[in-house]
């Protein structure tokens, strides 16, 4: 029948493989795999200098392991039984090197050498095979090298070789109490291999070795280290064997330590299994645990939060186009208001110039002379006046349109609209009318300088005449042809006046229509450019909003699911974790009490 | 100048600069008062190693260890000042407990500094700093311009108690100051009775080894428990081990054993247990093994038996280290306490005017000659720095890494007069300038080559 722990490590290994924790799962398998072994495997562990190679040699009474006053043991030990007494080197994990294999008589040569080899690199443990009885019953006796020594590669290998122990020794001499370090030690230990037992070695060397184990063992149970204490001289128990005599051994200390082997490690493996895999199971547990905890108490938090924070966003943004959009619609109004208004008084401004240069120019000249010439000017200066002034417009009419898009809260490609001009614009104002213009004919001129003359020829001939001379004599004549001719001249001027007058007010009047004309049109384009813009930028807020609400709603959406979801997810979670801390709770009924686990 | 004088000068100097600032200059006259002393040694370990014992050994009388720091200083007669938090310090007697001395001081539980003036000549030419074992390195080295530092084994943490001890940028350029010591070099040996050669051996080890070889000038085993015994063995304690020693050799092998065994009632000899457990306590089990085959191989008087114990217990050796590494070189450990000292005053307090100070800290931490010399003896021994074949041993002694006497530093083993040895020194320069103007030889060679032409020239005047 397989014992109750096999099953118990079964599961926990079925739950690594569920939570996809192979590194977990590899170990346990090993840890399985080393429990079904019949082997026990007790680690001699230490600092170095404290006696374990010695202590190995005196549990054994043969020097299988090198012993020396300066650091000796570089590589891990394994001495348990064989019928025949061999000993091989492991260089690499893989490759096993069988170096020799020689009988009983020269066993002090081949464990020389397998020393001598063991510092050549590569070297990972020595194996030792000799027949002892207390082996027989598949104990295997593992010496490491010293922990907390400089060259760091040993003490590596120690803690390698710790995951493999069924049980384990901790050597410290009696020349101390327990060190700082020594403690630590005994807690990494404890991590690994529950079934620990603290050795003071040396006690041959020191008068005081009682008190020093009194203060050993106050510091264990301060530690709350639920270690047994065994003082041994192995100096003592190696001369006892050679003498054969029986008190030296008892005084050793060694049969109490073999009885301990032999009652707490040999007799009772099936506690020893029960409680390694207790301790490895629940770290693993603990290690499964931990994450699923997190993710549990993550749901409430972090997800959740992300998905409210989305709504709250979508929320903000509707708001934000809400406000923008009333205040883009001002900013329009306004601005337009403005700009008709400007272009209105620059288009007053420039007529203006042009009657004024009209004015001047008929002050002088004679609309006789030129006027198809002057039309012409006119007709130019005031298509320009009218281009420019438009052409304002537009400029106006384009920023305009890019300052409310700058009043929109979000960009887009077709923000600013193409063209927010009327087709059909500029319809061409009336002709200008000639003005009417009286000629100054012959005839009249004659008329004018007959009726000029004949006051000067009466005036002159009266005068003569009392001179006695005929009234119509030399000088009434030259009179009145001076007369004649001032008349002429004086009837031109006036009707040139008249026609400067009327060639004025034939500009002014045509300048007038334009205006009226032209203004209409520019306040027209003006209103609708306007009125596109706003076409525009509604059409465009609408859809923009329209976008906005549909993310605000997907986002409310999202939460409402996510409650659900995680709802879901947390059953589960809680499920695969009862059903962990259940298994916990398996596993700590194996191997006495340990620490708490709560969901 | 010599460094000593420069340093001297550098100190009255920062005086003047720092005269407004009481700090600074306490903290300085407390340095020129150093200045004069003899060096400090402070001994520290880890609890238990034996601190107290190694104390004890050098001076040669037994002090009930206290805790807190103790020093120990020569004077003409005893007497012990208790020196507790600011005030003055006040006297306290020396009583004597059993057949060691206690210093009394009583009620006052934890003194910041216990100092003890004893007269004995070990203490003349230093001070003696015993350290509670739970003092961090600063603690240790503030006060101290010397190290002795006792260990077992070479453990990590001693590695680290070391480091830090050598963290400082003035301690790294010259690192002079500490000789380890493999305390407990009986315990080293399991208690067998060649237990001391086996820790001399591993001890040699580590001088070798490049993990601990940077950061100590040499390492020495000690066996505490003999060292004391050697220096304060008694008529009666003579005569109980004489005793012993008549009993057969299979016999009174038998019954050393175990500590238990020593002690125990059924005792061959007509010796009462207190006794036995006294010279237990006094000499361990290994003093007593290794004494009473002492007296059996003839050793039988207290003069010759205390002479071998001197020897064996590795307190020649210590001895012999202090006066090589700390006593002789004695201007440079205090030159290099108060470039520190100067070095920790322009750190807390700069200032524009100690500018120039600062600047020549600086230069003669990196130019002294000396300093030169100790940090090429550490490129030497730590392998940095190379020299072909019998020139590094040559060089290692000429730069003064085996004692700084001209003798020693020309290889002599006997006393040349001063022509022979003033012949010897001629052939060394003229050898080293010659290596020192090899254009083939790498450029550190060279460079080692030049400071030994100037040891070599240094060392001229004093044999005219």
């Amino acid at each position: 029948m397989a014992p109750p722990w096999l099953d118990v490590l079964d599961e926990t290994i079925g739950a690594c493989i569920t939570h996809r924790r192979p590194d977990l799962e590899a170990r346990l398998r090993e840890k399985r795999a080393q429990q079904l072994d019949p082997k026990l495997r007790v680690l001699v562990v230490g600092e170095s200098k404290q006696g374990k190679s010695q202590l190995v040699n005196a549990l054994l009474n043969a020097p299988v392991c090198a012993v020396g006053d300066d650091i000796t043991t570089t590589v891990p030990t394994f001495v348990q039984h064989a019928d025949t007494p061999s000993a091989a080197l492991v260089r690499n994990a893989s490759a096993r090197g069988s170096i020799f294999h020689t009988p009983t008589e020269r066993i002090a040569v081949p464990i020389e050498q397998v020393t001598k080899q063991a510092t050549a690199q590569h070297v990972v443990r020595a194996e030792i095979g000799i027949p002892r009885a207390l082996l027989d019953s598949g104990l295997v006796l593992i010496d490491t090298p010293g922990v907390g020594d400089t060259r760091s590669a040993h003490t590596a290998s120690t803690f390698a070789t710790l995951m493999q122990a069924d049980a384990v020794l901790l050597v410290s001499d009696a020349t101390g109490e327990l060190t700082s370090a020594e403690m630590t030690l005994l807690k990494k230990v404890m991590e690994a291999c529950p079934n620990v037992t603290v050795v003071v070695t040396k006690i041959d060397l020191v008068p005081s070795w009682r008190s020093v184990v009194e203060r050993n063992k106050a510091l264990l149970a301060r530690a709350g280290v639920p270690a047994k204490l065994i003082p041994v001289s192995s100096a003592l128990r190696l001369r006892a064997a050679k003498t054969g005599d029986q008190r030296l051994n008892t005084e050793s200390g060694f049969p109490e330590l073999l009885a301990c082997v032999q009652r707490d490690i040999v007799a009772s493996a099936d506690l020893l299994a029960r409680r390694a895999v207790a301790v490895v199971a629940s770290s693993a547990i603990s290690q499964l645990v931990t994450p699923l905890r997190e993710e549990l108490t993550e749901h409430d938090s972090s997800r959740t939060v992300a998905t409210i924070s989305t709504l709250q966003e979508a929320q903000r943004r509707v708001d934000e186009l809400r406000r923008r959009s009333a205040r883009w619609q001002n900013v329009l109004n306004d601005e337009m208001a403005d700009l008709i208004s400007d272009v209105e008084y620059d288009l007053r401004d420039r007529t203006r110039k042009i009657l004024r240069e009209v004015d001047r120019t008929y002050d002088e000249a004679d609309p006789a002379i030129g006027w198809d010439k002057f039309e012409q000017w006119l007709e130019d200066n005031l298509n320009e006046a009218a281009t420019t002034n438009f052409a304002w417009l537009m400029e106006r009419a384009e920023w305009v349109a890019a300052k409310v898009a700058k009043n929109f809260p979000v960009y887009r490609e077709d923000l600013i609209p193409g063209s927010v001009l009327p087709d059909d614009l500029l319809e061409p104002a009336s002709k200008l009318e000639k003005p009417k213009i009286e000629p100054f004919s012959i005839p009249q001129k004659l008329f004018t300088g007959l009726r000029g003359s004949y006051g000067g020829v009466l005036m002159f001939g009266l005068v003569t005449s009392l001179a006695g001379m005929p009234l119509i004599n030399v000088i009434s004549l030259g009179a009145g042809a001076l007369f004649g001719g001032k008349s002429i001249l004086d009837e031109s001027d006036q009707r040139l006046k008249r026609r400067q007058a009327a060639a004025k007010a034939a500009a002014q009047r045509h300048v007038d229509d334009f205006f009226v004309k032209f203004s209409k049109d520019v306040r027209d384009s003006g209103r609708h450019i306007q009125r596109s813009l706003r076409n525009h930028f509604s059409t465009l807020a609408e859809e923009l909003q329209e976008t906005l609400l549909e993310s605000a709603r997907s986002a409310k959406r999202a939460v409402q699911d996510d409650q659900t979801e995680r709802e879901r997810r947390l059953r589960e979670g809680r499920k695969e974790l009862d059903k962990l801390v259940t298994l916990y709770k398996r596993v700590q009924t194996l191997g006495g009490p340990a620490m708490e686990l709560t969901a | 100048m010599t460094l000593d004088r420069v340093v001297w000068s550098m100190l009255q100097e920062a005086l003047a600069v720092y005269r407004d600032s009481p700090r600074a200059t306490a903290w300085l006259r407390s340095h020129l008062e150093r200045y004069t002393e003899p060096v400090r040694i402070a001994v520290a370990g880890r609890s238990r190693i034996g601190k107290s014992t190694v104390v004890n050994a050098l001076i040669g009388d037994e002090f009930v260890p206290l805790s807190s720091f103790t020093w120990y200083r020569g004077g003409t007669e005893p007497r012990a000042h208790v020196f507790s938090g600011p005030g003055r310090p006040h006297e306290v007697a020396v009583g004597r407990r059993g057949h060691r001395h206690h210093v009394e001081i009583g009620q006052i539980d934890r003194a910041d500094r216990v100092v003890v003036e004893w007269p004995a000549r070990t203490l003349r030419d230093i001070v003696l700093i015993d350290t509670p074992s739970e003092a961090s390195p600063e603690q240790v080295l503030g006060e101290a311009d010397a190290l002795l530092y006792l260990m077992r084994h070479v453990q990590d943490d001693d590695l680290k108690f070391l480091q830090a001890a050598n963290d400082h940028p003035i301690a790294r350029t010259a690192a002079i100051h500490t000789v380890a010591v493999l305390a407990r070099a009986d315990e080293i040996g399991a208690g067998r009775i060649d237990a001391l050669s086996s820790a001399k051996q591993i001890a040699r080890r580590y001088r070798r080894d490049v993990a601990v070889q940077p950061l100590c000038q040499n390492v020495v085993s000690v066996a505490g428990l003999l060292a004391v015994a050697a220096r304060t063995l008694r008529e009666d304690e003579f005569a109980a081990l004489r005793t012993l020693s008549s009993l057969g050799r299979e016999e009174l092998e038998d019954n050393l054993l175990s500590a238990d065994r020593f002690v125990g009632e059924q005792f061959p000899l007509q010796m009462e247990p207190a006794v036995r457990q006294a010279l237990l306590e006094r000499f361990g089990i290994f003093g007593v093994r290794l004494i009473t085959a002492l007296i059996r191989q003839g050793f039988d008087t207290q003069v010759k038996l205390t002479g071998q114990l001197v020897q064996r217990s590795g307190l020649g050796e210590l001895r012999d280290s202090i006066a090589i590494h700390f006593t002789e070189r004695r201007e440079v450990l205090k030159a290099r306490s108060a470039l520190l000292a100067l070095d920790v005053l322009f750190r807390m307090e700069p200032r524009q005017n100690a500018r120039k100070l600062m600047a020549d800290l600086e230069r003669v931490v990196a130019s002294a000659h000396d300093f030169r010399e100790l940090r090429l003896v550490a490129a030497l021994q730590s392998g940095r720095t190379k020299l072909p074949g019998d020139l590094q041993t040559e060089a290692l002694r000429l730069i003064g890494a085996e004692g700084t006497n001209p003798l020693v530093r020309l290889g002599f083993d006997y006393e040349a007069d001063t022509r022979e040895q003033r012949e010897a020194l001629l052939d060394a320069l003229v050898r080293w300038q010659a290596q020192a103007a090899d254009v083939h030889a790498p450029h550190d060679q060279r460079k080692a080559a030049q400071i030994v032409v100037r040891t070599c020239e240094g060392l001229l005047p004093q044999l005219r």
